[in-house]
Order: structure tokens, then sequence, then C-alpha cells
């Protein structure tokens, strides 16, 4: 059936297993990974959406959805309950001929052109569910129509010593792109690739098609469809991003993000009211700080029960934190309680964990970050 | 569950001793807890309760209790049958006498005949407590009671339970019996009526006055009373914000406080609460005191025993002093430099 069409469609690749996370991500995608004392990182990409005037956004999701698609809903947290488009959440399907997983960003694409198709939108947006950042796509939009691209990629800088780890592009002086390097060993440009692209409909639809015929193809944006699209010399923009932008891929960059927010002048400021980060809220009572309590340059979310001492920390909803208890530079995801007289520093300490009186939790080498789990914590009482 | 018990909130009371914080919204609606309003205690008993249509009836002032109540979703009362219905009164000069007033409901006859549940729960919206209803209409027809009406610690806390069908007969011939609201029908010796009395052991407090809303906040610090009102099970619901959660910067200094998400806290707090939204400069200093949203207080103030309405400006340097007996209030959107000091 043809839908009310509409001029942009965010394509929001939800399916990663953001292995890297270990056990964070043991029962859950990436992207509902909890962020920031009260969010999971996909709120970052919806919320954008959202205040960029974008109600028309696909879902795409695959690896351990159950958490991430009973989060998302029907959307109305994000306020993308819509009469036309709103949210869709995409698994992948049987067809009559054949199944298919999703094997790469453009073949999770391709599988849903029906859903752009009932749209028939003049652009498309392409994002990730992996990173935190605040960004107005409207802009970008703007930006790739006056650049009259056929295609735009958003950059980031990146310190130049890490350029090898990201996709790189090189740019002419109009920012128009020249070349991809794929984690270059000797980068001849900064500007690392963030994962979210714009493109004309009819271009993709064409790039999608072809690349599906192609054997030797990965199905990525990145690795296939883009260098592809340069090698035919379609027109393809770079567009300079400014502002805080965060892939939180890591133990470590997880824990990083988090600290972030507990800078005083970070970019990402959470309490801007002209772009709010929505969430699903949980409707818990507000915070208890006791009499014994001492809280300083710290997040903390409804719910909680705060007794004990917390120093650069990130609390989200219904902790509780005993009596006589110290937690420094650590995040205590949603529900953990942690007792009586325990020292924790720069953990993060798992939904739902327990840590029983008198523990003291902290990484072995300096600047290492403890990802506190239940299996690490049996682990730790059988050794 | 429940679909046999109809929810009757009305939200007409007035009471002149909260003038200060009723100028502008009803009492139903008057802040408490940091992110609460009065109204959501009974509500969310209703809704916690399996009750799935909740009439409320308001009269003064409801532009604020119907933005908060909006469709209902909160309470999960945005519903294609039943859900959530709102009657203001189509008058506003007539006088309205007391709790439960039967001629406001006479206006809207149709929908208590329209309605299918066979009981009516009939209460006020300034009691804070956390009370599963479900036993209570058990009781009631096991004790083949024709009223019950729930009382703590002998006292009414304005919560009745009839039969929809009486109800609609005493409201039929409320010019005959001479009476205007159940309180009346409760405490005539001489009704036709079997009047029971539950007792209600649990917490309940009625907002009626300055001082009660001011005490009653203040044990919402005594962890034995808000554990009997904040249940996991049975959770008091609100509106949502979207705020992110509370940030306490380095300078903040904190206890025995009830904080609620969106706060910024610089400076010092101590025995009070914290709604969304609001601000404490480095260098204040709040004791005893309650605050209300997006209220800002500026640097080096000091408060005691004050009450901020929401959206207050307290400006660098000021010092608000009240009493226990007699907290200092300050209405809504006020702006305040200098000192503010109550008898």
């Amino acid at each position: 059936m043809q839908k009310k069409k509409q001029k942009i469609v965010a394509m929001l690749l939800a399916g990663g297993q953001g292995s890297r996370l270990n056990s964070l991500t043991k029962n859950l995608a990436k992207p509902a990974v909890p962020f920031g004392g009260k969010y999971r990182i996909i709120d970052f990409p919806l919320s954008n959406c959202t205040n960029s005037g974008i109600d028309t956004v696909g879902v795409l999701t695959q690896y351990q959805p159950l958490i991430l698609n009973s989060y998302i809903g029907i959307g109305s947290a994000w306020d993308l309950d819509r009469k036309d488009g709103g949210v869709t959440v995409l698994p992948p399907y049987t067809a009559s001929t054949e199944m298919k997983w999703y094997t790469g960003t453009a073949s999770a694409i391709f599988q849903n052109l029906n859903y752009l198709q009932q749209y028939d939108p003049e652009y498309v947006l392409i994002l990730s569910g992996d990173h935190i950042y605040k960004m107005n796509y409207e802009l970008m939009l703007d930006y790739h129509i006056q650049k009259g691209a056929d295609a735009t990629v958003s950059v980031v800088q990146v310190p130049w010593e890490e350029a090898n780890r990201f996709g790189i592009l090189n740019t002419d002086n109009n920012h128009q792109v020249v070349e991809f390097d794929e984690k270059p060993k000797e980068p001849k440009s900064n500007l690392a690739s963030m994962g979210i692209y714009i493109f004309n409909w009819k271009v993709l639809e064409a790039y999608l098609l072809m690349d599906e015929q192609n054997p030797n193809s990965s199905h990525d944006f990145g690795k296939d469809i883009l260098p592809k699209m340069l090698q035919d010399q379609k027109d393809l923009f770079a567009y300079p991003f400014k502002g805080y932008w965060k892939d939180v891929g890591t133990v470590q960059s997880l824990w990083e993000a988090n600290m972030d927010l507990l800078d005083d002048n970070n970019e990402l400021d959470l309490f801007d009211q002209s772009w709010r980060i929505y969430s699903v809220n949980p409707n818990q009572p507000p915070q208890y700080i006791s009499r014994d309590a001492i809280i300083t340059n710290s997040l903390v979310n409804e719910g909680c029960t705060i007794e004990g001492n917390v120093i650069r920390t990130v609390v989200f909803q219904g902790v509780s934190i005993g009596k006589d208890s110290v937690i420094k530079d650590s995040v205590i995801m949603p529900d953990a309680i942690i007792e009586k007289g325990c020292y924790i520093e720069n953990a993060i300490v798992s939904s739902g964990v327990k840590i029983t009186a008198g523990s003291v939790i902290r990484p072995k080498e300096e600047g290492e970050i403890l990802l506190v789990s239940d299996e690490m914590l049996e682990e730790m009482i059988t050794n | 569950m429940n679909k046999h018990l109809l929810g009757v909130i009305d939200a007409t009371t007035h009471i002149e001793d909260l003038e200060e914080l009723t100028s502008h919204r009803s009492v139903a609606a008057i802040p408490f807890g940091g992110r609460y309003r009065l109204i959501d205690f009974i509500l969310s008993n209703m809704v916690n309760s399996g009750i799935q249509s909740v009439a409320i009836f308001p009269k003064f002032q409801y532009r604020s209790l119907m933005d908060h109540l909006g469709s209902g979703k909160n309470w999960d009362l945005n519903r294609k049958r039943d859900g959530l219905f709102f009657f203001p009164s189509p008058r506003l000069d007539k006088p309205i006498f007391g709790i439960n007033s039967f001629e406001h409901f006479a206006e809207n006859m149709d929908f208590l005949t329209r309605s299918t549940q066979e009981y009516c729960l009939i209460s006020n919206a300034n009691t804070i407590f956390n009370m599963d209803l479900s036993p209570l209409l058990d009781w009631h027809i096991d004790s083949n009671c024709d009223i019950t009406e729930v009382q703590k610690n002998g006292r009414s806390i304005n919560l009745f339970l009839v039969k929809t069908s009486l109800l609609l007969d005493l409201i039929h011939t409320r010019k005959e019996t001479g009476y205007l609201n159940m309180k009346d029908v409760v405490t005539d010796l001489n009704s036709p009526y079997r009047v029971c009395h539950y007792s209600y052991e649990g917490y309940a407090l009625t907002v009626d006055s300055i001082s009660t809303y001011y005490a009653a906040s203040m044990e919402l610090l005594n962890r034995e009373i808000w554990e009997k009102l904040f249940l996991q099970e049975r959770p008091i619901l609100t509106k949502v914000k979207d705020e992110p959660p509370t940030r306490y910067t380095s300078s903040a200094v904190v206890f025995n406080s009830m904080i609620a998400n969106g706060a910024q806290i610089e400076g010092t707090v101590e025995n009070s609460i914290i709604a969304r939204g609001v601000h404490i400069a480095k260098g204040a200093v709040v004791k005893n005191s309650i605050i209300m949203q997006k209220t800002v207080i500026q640097e080096n103030c000091v408060l005691e025993h004050a009450i901020l309405d929401k959206d207050v400006k307290i400006e660098q340097g000021t010092t608000i002093i009240g009493t226990e007996q007699v907290p200092k209030i300050l209405r809504k959107g006020s702006i305040v430099k200098g000192e503010c000091v109550s008898s």
C-alpha cells in the first residue's frame, strides 16, 4: 500500500552485537545499552530524528532484539507514534523464496526496500545506533540539497594519531569526496566518517539493487556502496560536523563517555531544553539522599536511595547504595544494589547486580575499567 | 479486574488555608514530593487496584489539572472503552457545598447512568496514601453495607464506596432528602442506609492547610513513611517529564533530602524536597524547605522553612527565613531579592 509521501525517511541500523562491550551486550543489542544515568544509546539518534523534524524512522534490528523492541514500542517516548510514518521496527524476515539475515549495512537496507518504496521519499538518511551525539539532521539535509549531492557523508575531525582506526574521507576544497580510505596506514586526512549518510532515494535504490547482484560485495555502505558511487563519478560530499560525538563500542569508551557528562564544560549538554534527549521514563519516586550520604560531581537518576559516598559517578534509576560505601569514578546501571561498606572504583556495575557488604572492587591495572557482572562476581568468589 | 468498580474523584475542594498555593490551580493539582501532584495518589490507587474508568469533577482553576492529566496516558487511562473522563462544572457562580457535591454530579448524570460498573468509589483528591482498594470492595460486599466510609484512626478520609444505583438515587432525591454530598448521608444518624466504617491501617494524610502540607512533605524524608508510599508493586504514577538525571557538582553538599530529576545542585541542601528542574547555585543553603519545579536559587542565598512555588527566582544573596509553624511561602513566578522573614 502506498503511504503518504515523505520528504525524508531515516533508517536506523540497530542490529549490532557490540561484542567488545562483553557481557553488557550478552542479552541485549548494543543500541539498548544503558548510558548517562537514564538513557539507552538509541535514545540519541531517535531524539535527534524527532528534534530534526524527521518523523518516519525504520529501526533495523537483528541481534538480541527483545529488550530493544519492547523499549522502542510504538515510539511514543520520542513522539514517534504517528498516524503517518512514525517508528517501524524492521527485523529480518523470510521471503517466499529464501530467508536471509542482514549480512551488512547495505544488505539490511536492501531487504527493506519495500518499506522505503511505500513512502517514496526524496531522501534517505542512514543512521547507526552506536554513537552518542546531538545532531540536527535537517541542517545536513539542507547542505546535501545545496551541494546538489547524490550522497552526503557526515564527517568529524579525529586526532591524527587515531585516524588509522576510522574510515577516512579525502576531500577537495569544496568538501567533495575524492577518495575513501578505510583504516589507512598513512592517513591523508583526519575526517572520519560517522556512519551517517544522506542519499537521494532513487540513486540509493539503484545502487542497492546493483550491489545485491555483485557476488564479491560485502554489502556494506562504507566498503562497497560509497566507493562504487565514487567510481561512477557520482557527486559525494562530506558534511563537517562539529560537536560531541563518541563511539561507545568498548567498555573503556562507554565509561569515558559517561565520565564526559560529569565535566562542567561538557559539550553534550543534557540540560539543554532546546534539544532534549527523550527516553522511556521509568516513573519512579525522587531519589532519597540520606543523612549519611555524600554526593559530589555525579549524576543520579530517580528511584535511587543513596546512603553512601558517591564521587564522580553516574547512577541509573532504582539503584541503592548502602551506608559507608564509597563509589568513585564509576557507572552504576539500573537497579544495582550496593550494600554497606563497599569500595568501588573505576568500574561499570551492570544492571541488577547485587554487591554484598564489604566488597572491594577495583581494577588491578591503573587506567583499566572493570565491568562488574553476575558472572564476574561468581568467578571472583570461586577464585 | 475490578471492571465493576467506577472511580469518581471530586476535585472541587476549595480550601481557604491553601490559598497561597491555589491562586492559579486547584487543590488537586498542588505539587507534592518533588514530582507529584496531590491527585496522583488517589488516581494511582484506583488504577493500581484495577479501576479502568475514572471520572474527575473539577471546579476552580482546573487548567493546570487538565494539563497534568492530559489523555490519562501516564495512568494507562487512555483507553478505547472507559478510561479518564473530565467533567468541569458548567457554572462557576453556584456555590459548591463541601466535598462530593451531588449538584455537580447531577449536571453529568448521563455519564453515571451510562456507566456499566456496579459499584462506585467516590474520593477527594487531597489525601496522600497508597492503598489497595480491592479488599475494600470485598469487605463492603461481605459486610452487606449500603455505604462504606474509609477511616484512618477513626477519622474520615473522604473515601466512600456505594452501589452506583444508590448513588444515582441519592443524586435524584437530593432536593427531598437535603443531602448535598456523601458526608451528609453518612453523618445523618437517621438515614435509612446501612453505613459501615472501614478502618485503613496504612499511612494516610489529608492535606487541608499549609501546615499539613508542610508536615506531610517533611514526613516524606522519613524512610519508614516513604517506603510505605512508594511501593514498587503499586507505584504512584504521575506525568513524566524528559528531564536528565540530577546533576551534583563538586561543590554540592546534600543530606536527608528528596531530589527529583533535572535538578542541578551546586549548593547545600538539607532536609528538603527539591522538584524537577530546580537549580540551586553555589554557596546557596536550603534547609527544611520545599522547592517546586524550575525554581532558581542563585548564589549565596539562605533559605530556611520556606515553600517556593514553581518558577520562582531568588536572586543572589537573598535570605528567606520562615518557621516550622509558619513556613514562608513564595507564590508561583515571584522574583525575590533581599530579605524575607516570616513571623
